[in-house]
């Protein structure tokens, strides 16, 4: 490959690291708030990313609503969607987590192909919420980029006062450490678990709508990101929400950096944050930053 | 118990029998002529293969059917939904499923897909007409082992020469940069799929660039199903160029469409682009693909004078523009002349009418190579046959077509001139 | 000689005639058997032969679940060993009997590769990391295109024979035989064989049984390698049969698939994926023309409800509508019968026995 300018590469290279870092942040600290106070490992999580980013689609595209009303349907209808397989499907099968994992990567299939049923294979499209762009030291971002970055961070610092300030946040932090000693401290753990899916649910469905318009709306378009999501909530170690905060941007700067500098990079993206996964899997479970608990060590 | 027994195997065997019997070949009708359509249905590629189709069929039809030796035969389409973007062995199994009920085979997208149905239906010896998968090796079998594959015909030229087609435009456009910006050599970009497809067309650009009076200033080979090509963009810009070449297979031409007019890179585009020839490139680019080029094989010129009529019907019907695959419409009228040429269905005698085709067609004149070209039975490439076209988006309805201009003395009635982006020619007029 | 067949015909009649479940399934193999004679349409014939291959390919999943490991990246196996036969005969032109015990030798290889990570994580953990195996697999597809062929992948290989007759019993007898293999493996009522205590040790509590003594370690390498190795000889039929081998066939769809067949035919059985693969497989290719568009909705639905309201499997579900267990010598009887056939106690207990007794004294 012919590379012209290298500054302005690793400029690009930083820009886009940050971009996507923060909001692979947002997804990790989702997923990892449902793994770390659910116990649940759910497969079909980026479905609801690609629900919120269909549905966004129908009602702008084509029941032709406002663009702020269409991205608040959709985040609303997927949340919905989300939260109610939870509670039909995945709630009362809890306790046994390998089949959790089964149902849920089935059910990411039968979302994939409801959508390819209904939508077919065509590329669609949403629209963005700001247009234009803006040259950061001869680099051009994308505006939406910068809204995108400026809702990420928003919602994470939400999150992390709402974990260390709320009544239900510490509830939910408690339960991620010891699910039984929290039912014997008065908190309810079941409810508790449900509040963090939500919360989770509602972060990856408002990601969707923010991030998507930069990018093209199709049925295969959840499979990398629950990918990226695993590496890199397993990297942070789990039950770690701040290791999956880390994690992100390792994960996202070692994304950006193949892609841009690895001639078959952007193939193998995938398998090398899988790579990661696996090695960090074999030689520290625990990740970074997570704890391993007993009845999981061997 | 052994009673049960008894019973119970009495059972099966009429259970194997009655499974047998409905799975053994039932007679076909000899009152129709049955074409299989096999293709993604799911997918835009199987609308075209399948609209295109329709459209032949109801036509030939209206007009009494085939003339079989003086009996008029109609023709029915059996659609066969294969699946095959997603996967090979459903493409194979369904065409396989298919023998018994259809007599020809016309359609097919995927090339992957398509090596593995043709292996399973020359097996059945039934003609097939391939207008979606272009890779060469799918004629080159032809030319190997002739009796066994001689039953398979193109019905669209294949990627070999679809690399003329673009270096033809390249060079039009390096003519209109060169006169409209005044700059002597022009820079070009060249940003093509990572899949082995593209390879022999991001080396045809670099070893013909010189001749073509352009210098190519970097090669970039994203994925094809990437979804965000604004680091590449960035870099193409910090070149430099003023054209940037693209040909992708994937979902990444959405996302350079789009990226591409948000970041008004200075820099035109052109190229092929498979999922830019249908009416939703404007809509999943949000109209940002606009002064984009396309590969296509067909587009609203006179390439002959049965292209604006079938465009128009087509476009009236469907709603959208027909694609390169929607070739299937020339492919069926050119099955229908063979068989009435030959007065039989019989394949064997099929081929050596197919063999012998002249048809001008809404896609352009039809001729198969002969048997001992290097692709047998692809179809001919070159002035006065078969040679695709590129089209510029010039609105949400408005393809128009730009390419061929005066190449090789060919220019089909109703093209238009390339347009360069307005952007890209403020932007060097400021920065000579 | 005649005591032998005598031998052979009691036990015929005693250990499968007698217990229904095993009846249907000999009536079943005798039925497939017999479909390979009859003129039955090519279209069916090569179903069926699929359908052969899948089953050993669900069945070696199965086997694996069996010892206590989920793999959500079977396809790996199979699709590394498809490739290698592909490869070999392809670019060194090694013949068909060669190609396809290699390809089941990388099935090993990659088995014992995965069994490493696997050997320190349980449950959800290792499940995650079977997931990458077939997607880093993939990479390498396309990281060496001209060993691999690419995205275009690799074509015209060679069939495994002329007659589509004799492919369709070579894959039915190697899958049975295989099949029979697993199946002795995870026996665990066998006294000659004692993996299959084992491996149900190991999945029911793995440090209770390194408390008494099993080597963990050797068992769940042994696990994966032997699933690895049935895997592999199912992706070399199939490279052989469908002549095609791309990236799609390391796609992830093939790695749900075992999956889907087992869970539905019934887990932990190893003959149940076998029902499950000739049941499903064949419905999926009928729904593809039947209703195309919703076929693998419908699919995905169908299994999800298996799950949740049937999760011990169909077979275990069908056998327990037409079996019942001896209470005291737990011998399989059939559901209808009054007494065991081998004890004679009472099958459906006291209260029976008292009105059955009068029925006699009637009678």
């Amino acid at each position: 490959m012919v590379r012209p300018e290298k500054e302005e590469d690793l400029l690009q290279v930083l820009i886009s690291g940050i971009v996507i870092g923060t909001v692979y942040a947002v997804l990790a600290l989702g997923f990892s708030l449902i793994w770390g106070a659910a116990r649940i490992v759910n497969m079909a999580y980026t479905s609801f990313y690609m629900a919120a980013a269909y549905l966004f689609y129908v009602f702008y595209s084509l029941v032709h609503l406002n663009i702020f009303v269409s991205a608040a349907l959709a985040v609303m209808a997927a949340s919905l969607i989300g939260v109610a397989m939870y509670k039909f499907l995945l709630e009362p099968i809890r306790a046994h987590e390998t089949v959790v994992i089964l149902v849920s990567i089935v059910m990411a299939f039968f979302f994939e192909e409801c959508v390819l049923s209904i939508f077919g294979t065509t590329f669609r499209s949403v629209p963005p919420f700001v247009s234009g762009y803006r040259e950061v030291f001869g680099v051009r971002v994308l505006n939406q980029h910068f809204l995108a970055l400026l809702v990420s961070i928003v919602l994470i610092i939400g999150l992390w006062l709402f974990l260390s300030r709320s009544r239900t946040g510490i509830a939910i932090r408690a339960t991620s450490q010891d699910r039984e000693i929290v039912n014997v401290m008065g908190i309810s753990e079941k409810r508790v678990s449900l509040i963090a899916i939500s919360i989770g649910i509602g972060f990856v469905c408002v990601s969707s709508v923010i991030i998507t318009p930069i990018y093209v709306v199709e049925p295969l378009m959840w499979m990398h990101p629950i990918i990226m999501v695993l590496a890199i909530v397993v990297l942070g170690g789990l039950g770690s929400l701040k290791g999956s905060f880390v994690a992100a941007y390792i994960l996202a700067f070692s994304e950006v950096a193949v892609v841009n500098w690895i001639p078959m990079g952007s193939f193998i993206k995938s398998a090398i944050a899988l790579l990661v996964m696996v090695i960090v899997l074999s030689k520290r479970p625990e990740g970074m930053f997570g704890t391993l608990f007993e009845d999981e060590r061997l | 118990m052994l009673r049960r027994m008894m019973s119970a195997s009495v059972l099966s065997m009429c259970l194997v029998l009655v499974l047998a019997a409905s799975f053994l070949a039932a007679p076909a009708a000899p009152s129709e002529v049955r074409i299989g359509v096999p293709g993604p249905m799911k997918a835009p590629q199987g609308d075209n293969i399948w609209r295109g189709a329709v459209l032949a069929q109801e036509e030939i039809n209206k007009a009494g059917g085939v003339n079989i030796k003086g009996v008029k035969t109609l023709i029915k389409l059996v659609k066969i939904d294969t699946n095959e973007l997603l996967s090979v062995s459903d493409a194979v199994v369904a065409v396989e499923r298919a023998a018994n009920d259809v007599d020809f085979y016309v359609g097919m997208s995927r090339s992957e897909s398509t090596l593995a149905m043709q292996d399973v239906i020359v097996k059945y010896k039934k003609i097939i007409v391939d207008c979606g998968a272009v890779h060469p090796e799918l004629t080159m079998r032809v030319a190997r082992d002739y009796n066994k594959y001689k039953y398979f015909f193109k019905g669209t030229i294949n990627s070999s020469f679809q690399g003329q087609v673009l270096m033809g435009h390249l060079d039009d456009v390096a003519k209109v940069v060169r006169e409209q910006l005044g700059i002597a050599k022009p820079k070009v970009a060249v940003l093509v799929d990572k899949l082995q497809w593209a390879d022999p067309i991001a080396k045809m650009v670099e070893t013909r660039a010189p001749e073509m009076g352009l210098e190519v200033v970097g090669v970039w080979r994203p994925s094809a199903m990437a979804s965000d090509v604004s680091a590449e963009l960035t870099a193409i810009k910090g070149a430099g160029a003023q054209i940037l070449f693209h040909a992708t297979a994937g979902s990444m031409g959405i996302a350079l469409g789009k990226q591409w007019g948000e970041l008004q890179i200075p820099a035109a585009l052109v190229g092929g682009d498979a999922v830019g020839s249908v009416k939703s490139y404007w809509q999943a680019t949000e109209g940002l693909g606009k002064y984009n080029t396309v590969m296509a094989g067909i587009g609203p010129a006179k390439i002959t004078e049965k292209t604006m009529p079938f465009w128009l019907a087509y476009v009236k019907r469907f709603g959208d523009f027909p694609g390169y695959d929607s070739s299937t419409y020339d492919a069926i009228y050119i099955l229908k002349e063979a068989i009435e040429r030959a007065g039989t269905l019989n394949a064997d005698t099929l081929v050596t009418e197919m063999e012998k085709t002249d048809y001008r067609g809404a896609f352009g004149r039809i001729v198969f190579f002969p048997r001992t070209h290097q692709y047998p039975h692809d179809v001919q490439f070159g002035p006065g046959y078969d040679t695709w076209v590129v089209s510029q988006w010039l609105g949400p309805d408005n393809l128009s077509v730009v390419w061929p201009m005066g190449w090789k003395g060919v220019t089909y009635e109703g093209s238009t001139k390339y347009q360069l982006p307005p952007w890209v020619i403020d932007y060097w007029k400021k920065h000579k | 000689m005649e005591y032998y067949v005598r031998r052979i015909y009691k036990a015929f009649n005693g250990e499968i005639l007698a217990v229904p479940g095993r009846a249907i399934g000999a009536a079943g193999i005798v039925l497939l058997f017999l479909l390979g004679a009859f003129e039955i349409s090519p279209y069916v014939k090569d179903i069926l032969i699929f359908s052969s291959i899948f089953a050993l390919f669900a069945a070696s999943w199965d086997f694996l679940f069996f010892s206590g490991q989920l793999n959500l990246g079977h396809g790996a196996f199979f699709g590394a060993s498809a490739y290698t036969s592909a490869i070999l005969s392809a670019k060194f032109g090694l013949p068909v009997w060669l190609t396809i015990p290699m390809g089941a030798i990388t099935g090993v290889i990659i088995g014992v590769a995965v069994a490493v990570p696997a050997l320190r994580l349980r449950g959800p953990y290792l499940a995650i990391v079977t997931l990458a195996v077939p997607v880093i697999l993939q990479g390498l597809v396309f990281v060496f295109p001209s060993v691999t062929g690419g995205e275009l992948g690799l074509f015209s290989l060679p069939g495994i024979a002329e007659s589509s007759t004799f492919v369709y019993y070579f894959c039915l007898v190697l899958m049975l035989v295989c099949v029979w293999v697993m199946w002795k493996l995870t026996d665990t009522n066998s006294r000659t064989v004692r993996t299959g205590i084992i491996f149900h040790a190991l999945s029911e509590d793995e440090i209770s049984a390194r408390t008494s003594g099993i080597n963990t370690v050797r068992y769940k390498v042994l696990a994966f390698a032997v699933s690895g190795f049935f895997a592999g000889i199912a992706g070399g039929l199939y490279a052989h049969t469908m002549k095609v081998v791309g990236p799609s066939t390391l796609e992830f769809l093939f790695s749900i698939y075992p999956l889907i067949w087992t869970i539905f035919g019934g887990s932990r059985t190893i003959y149940g994926p076998v029902v499950g693969a000739y049941l499903l497989y064949f419905l999926s290719m009928e729904l593809l023309v039947i209703v195309p568009e919703i076929r693998m909705t419908l699919f995905t639905a169908v299994i999800v409800g298996m799950i949740l309201f049937m999760p011990e499997g169909f077979t275990r579900w069908f056998r327990d509508k037409i079996e019942i267990r001896c209470p005291r010598c737990k011998i399989i009887n059939p559901v209808r019968r009054r007494s065991c056939r081998v004890c004679g106690t009472p099958l459906h207990g006291t209260m029976d026995y008292a009105i059955d007794r009068k029925k006699e004294i009637a009678l």
